[in-house]
């Protein structure tokens, strides 16, 4: 796969918790054009075209960003703030998801203009649910503005049969 | 026997006068001999230093410091009441007293408001050794005061920080309970997935367990998070009709209130001052429990208020199963469980949560109950503060 066509970039620490989103990802055939990134640093690289990622470019951004909050190196709040705070990232929708819920993050999340903010569910089965459901939201239901990666670029075939059905 | 215990009374303080360290800010010499023989007389070992102005009375408090400070009101360069200026910079607590030919009512007055101990006039000095005796016992009791005050701030503050920390411990261990957690309920979930009814029967039993211990587990952390969260509920308090937290609790209860055939009774409720969510918290709780425990009849709940030392006083009495005695004080106790899991589910926060709710509002609960004969949880709560003035007023 090559990473310009990534189409959600996870970004989670646990190799664990990396297999179980996997797992519900690929139970509904979500889980092709995915990059998983294993702490802030390397999302930072990923998304920013630095680093190991330097060869990629801004054109090819990923539509969604599935983000743990508690990351190595750059804490998923922190990373979230520089997505958002650029203007060549900051339409990447970003949903947060973390095992427990605390208001104080959820707070911050949101000013710092999150698109969504989940909380994993212990039983698995409501897991696989939620994450089907966010997906598919941002990726086949949502419409992101036009100055977006994908739209501006017009070529992804499955991004237009997927923004078709809103039409 | 007792007459001779009072004649040696007076001998032994011949023998060990109260030692008595003076300033006197005073100009004249004559003056000052008086005053000093005034106190001796009175049985008083006084060692007194005499200065005039700022500078030598600031270089005696240093070299020596005095139990107390007689000081005239009118000097050629200074005047008595900047001493206690000086005082006050030194940062010491010595008690002033003006000693003046003259002093006007109202000056003393004045003297006094700007922290003069008390006065005594030139021509009434046999007053004076009295007015030091009363000087020095209110500064000693001052002391003993303000000891105990900072004994009891700093009890009070080491009680705040053992709360706040266990509060935080709570908190942060439950939340970093939750991540292995999820993957020990998700991975058995998919074991079980993938092998129920390929391996053998004790095998499937063993994923059963495996799977019911961590949801379990995750419902003990969600309540230990609830219970950490009550002291950090920062919404003001506002009035609280206890009415309508009635009415709201009675349709969360709907469906334990129909299976069970409850009746419960209430009187008009008050108005508390309080957070709504965590009051109905408590009512909930209480209502939920006397249902939860009930005997063989169906439950009969009832829940009236009185006021009592200015607090609102609530009791809610069941006809449930009761509480043995040695339990009373263990049902509020976090996780603390008397019965069987299977008997009455449950984790054991409920009255935990009450009791903490109950006690950030400055109340007190407990329990009145024997075994066979129902409960009557007893709890207090503060009234709104306009309903202390409707009271006050005629």
């Amino acid at each position: 796969m090559s990473t310009a066509q990534v189409e959600i970039l996870l970004v989670d620490d646990s190799k664990e918790d990396v297999d179980l989103t996997l797992r519900a990802l690929r139970a509904e055939n979500l889980a092709n054009n995915i990059f998983v990134a294993r702490d802030g640093e390397e999302a930072m690289d990923f998304l920013f075209c630095s680093g190991s990622h330097a060869g990629r470019s801004f054109e090819h951004p990923p539509k969604l960003v599935l983000l743990d909050l508690k990351l190595p190196k750059i804490d998923g709040l922190q990373l979230l703030k520089r997505i958002k705070n650029d203007e060549r990232t900051k339409n990447i929708c970003v949903v947060m998801m973390t095992s427990s819920r605390e208001e104080r993050d959820l707070a911050i999340g949101y000013s710092l203009g999150v698109n969504s903010y989940l909380q994993k569910p212990v039983d698995f089965t409501e897991f696989r649910q939620m994450v089907k459901s966010a997906v598919l939201y941002w990726l086949a239901i949502n419409r992101p503005p036009l100055n977006s990666g994908g739209e501006l670029l017009g070529t992804d075939a499955a991004h237009h049969t997927l923004t078709g059905h809103t039409k | 026997m007792s007459s001779s215990a009072t004649q040696l009374a007076p001998k032994k303080q011949e023998e060990a006068k109260p030692k008595l360290a003076v300033l006197l800010v005073e100009d004249n010499q004559f003056d000052a001999e008086l005053v000093l023989r005034a106190l001796q007389q009175s049985g008083y070992d006084v060692s007194g230093t005499v200065v005039q102005d700022e500078a030598t009375f600031l270089k005696a408090l240093r070299a020596n410091p005095p139990e107390i400070v007689l000081a005239d009101y009118n000097l050629p360069d200074w005047t008595g009441m900047e001493t206690l200026n000086v005082l006050l910079r030194e940062g010491l607590d010595i008690p002033v007293i003006l000693v003046s030919g003259a002093l006007g009512d109202v000056t003393a007055v004045e003297s006094i408001k700007r922290g003069i101990t008390d006065y005594v006039l030139k021509d009434g000095l046999a007053r004076l050794p009295q007015v030091v005796r009363r000087a020095l016992r209110e500064k000693y009791e001052r002391g003993l005061r303000h000891l105990a005050e900072e004994d009891l701030a700093k009890k009070v503050d080491e009680l705040a920080r053992s709360n706040a920390d266990l509060e935080q411990f709570a908190n942060v261990a439950s939340h970093d309970l939750q991540e292995p957690l999820r993957m020990v309920a998700a991975y058995t979930q998919l074991l079980a997935e993938r092998y129920r009814g390929k391996l053998d029967e004790d095998a499937d039993k063993f994923i059963g367990y495996a799977s019911e211990g961590a949801l379990r587990m995750q419902m003990l952390i969600q309540d230990l998070l609830a219970f950490s969260r009550v002291g950090r509920n920062a919404t003001p308090n506002r009035s609280i009709d206890c009415n309508s937290v009635m009415v709201e609790v009675l349709q969360t209860l709907s469906t334990p209130i129909q299976e069970s055939g409850a009746l419960i009774k209430f009187d008009a409720l008050p108005t508390v001052c309080a957070n709504h969510t965590q009051i109905v918290q408590v009512f909930q709780n209480l209502i939920g429990n006397a249902i939860k425990f009930r005997g063989i009849d169906p439950p009969e709940i009832s829940i009236t208020s009185e006021k009592q030392d200015g607090q609102w006083l609530f009791t809610m009495r069941d006809n449930g199963i009761g509480i043995p005695k040695e339990s009373l004080e263990n049902v509020f106790v976090v996780f603390q469980r008397l019965h069987g899991r299977t008997e009455y589910p449950g984790n054991g926060i409920g009255l935990a949560i009450c009791k903490k709710i109950i006690e950030r509002y400055g109340g007190r609960v407990w329990v009145e109950s024997q075994v066979g004969n129902g409960s009557a949880f007893k709890f207090t709560l503060p009234p709104e503060p306009a309903d202390e003035f409707k009271r006050e007023q005629p």
